[in-house]
């Protein structure tokens, strides 16, 4: 009577585990790894940008003649990180030794994250600022304060864009 | 001694065996046998300009499957562990597909990390092995957030 029981309880427990002890399958494991790397891009719409002559009174705020500046700032960095986007002029507007300060530049702006500003050659001064990686657009549209004291001439000035992710 | 009831509950479980044991002998007569194996056993994706490479490759990857003693369907599949990781930052998996040759028996597919994904499939034997070359791709993006991402990939041969 025990032989019998001890018979059928093995009988039955061989029978649930048989076909797990079968199963037929093989394992094998890879790691995989992508290194993405820090990396900006910083696209403006174009190499130069004038002001036209025009009457102080009429016109107090001479906006470029080809319209806003266009803006990409694609950046890839640290979580969190914050991304900006600087303008400084290299010097002031110059035309032989006629001068005009490059803080009479100043701009608007459109877009996401970007801000309206003043030109200086002292330090560079924020256009915008985001926050982690992506790609941004946006527009500046710079002006020239128009003064009747300005001496007549051709001016010209170097502005530097920076984009940055500390 | 046995008794007349206890035999027949004996020779119950003895047929629900002799059911069970067919569909994990593969149906070939014995059971299958199965041989896995991935080189290299890191994949890596080097790191690029989004702009320049909008999909990186990383180096193909030689699966070789051996099956034996089988005369039922086997499937090739692979099941991602979870998203890329690095530190806080993730990258979806299923911005990792692959293309594999040569198909059949291995098909093209992209990661999971829920449903594993198949990868080759088919029926009876393959022997000799035969090698898969599978070369994962990672969907480039300037939102990723700059880092050294990893995650581990399980690939399983099976004859159900």
């Amino acid at each position: 009577m025990l032989v019998s029981r001890r018979l059928l309880v093995t009988v039955i427990a061989w029978a649930i585990a048989a076909p797990v002890a079968r199963a037929s399958a093989q394992a094998a494991t890879a790691t995989l790894s992508a290194d993405v790397s820090t990396i900006a891009k910083l696209t403006v719409s174009t190499a130069s940008a004038s002001f036209p002559d025009a009457d102080p009174d009429a016109v107090p705020q001479i906006p470029t003649s080809g319209g806003p500046v266009l803006i990409t700032a694609k950046s890839r960095g640290q979580p969190g990180m914050q991304v900006v986007l600087t303008v400084q002029a290299a010097d002031d507007l110059r035309s032989g030794v006629n001068v005009i300060s490059a803080s009479h530049i100043t701009w608007t702006a459109t877009g996401a994250g970007f801000v309206a500003g003043t030109l200086s050659t002292q330090s560079p001064v924020t256009i915008a600022t985001w926050t982690g990686s992506g790609v941004r657009s946006g527009s500046q549209q710079l002006y020239l304060r128009n003064l009747w004291t300005h001496p007549t001439g051709t001016y010209t000035v170097s502005l530097l864009y920076t984009l940055s992710a500390p | 001694m046995i008794r007349p009831s206890r035999g027949i509950v004996l020779a119950a479980a003895l047929a629900v065996a002799a059911a069970a044991r067919p569909s994990a002998q593969g149906r070939g007569g014995g059971t299958p046998q199965l041989d896995l194996s991935v080189s290299p056993a890191s994949i890596s994706f080097p790191g690029a300009d989004p702009d320049v490479m909008p999909v990186v490759a990383a180096a193909p990857v030689i699966v070789t499957v051996r099956v034996r003693q089988n005369s039922g369907p086997w499937t090739l599949t692979v099941l991602a562990g979870g998203d890329l990781i690095a530190g806080s930052a993730t990258v979806d998996i299923t911005n990792v597909s692959w293309t594999a040759t040569p198909a059949p028996p291995f098909q093209n597919g992209t990661l999971s990390k829920t449903v594993a994904q198949t990868l080759a499939a088919g029926t009876g034997n393959v022997n000799p092995a035969e090698n898969g070359s599978v070369t994962f791709r990672l969907a480039n993006s300037w939102n990723y957030s700059a880092g050294n991402y990893t995650q581990t990939l399980v690939f399983t041969l099976s004859s159900p």
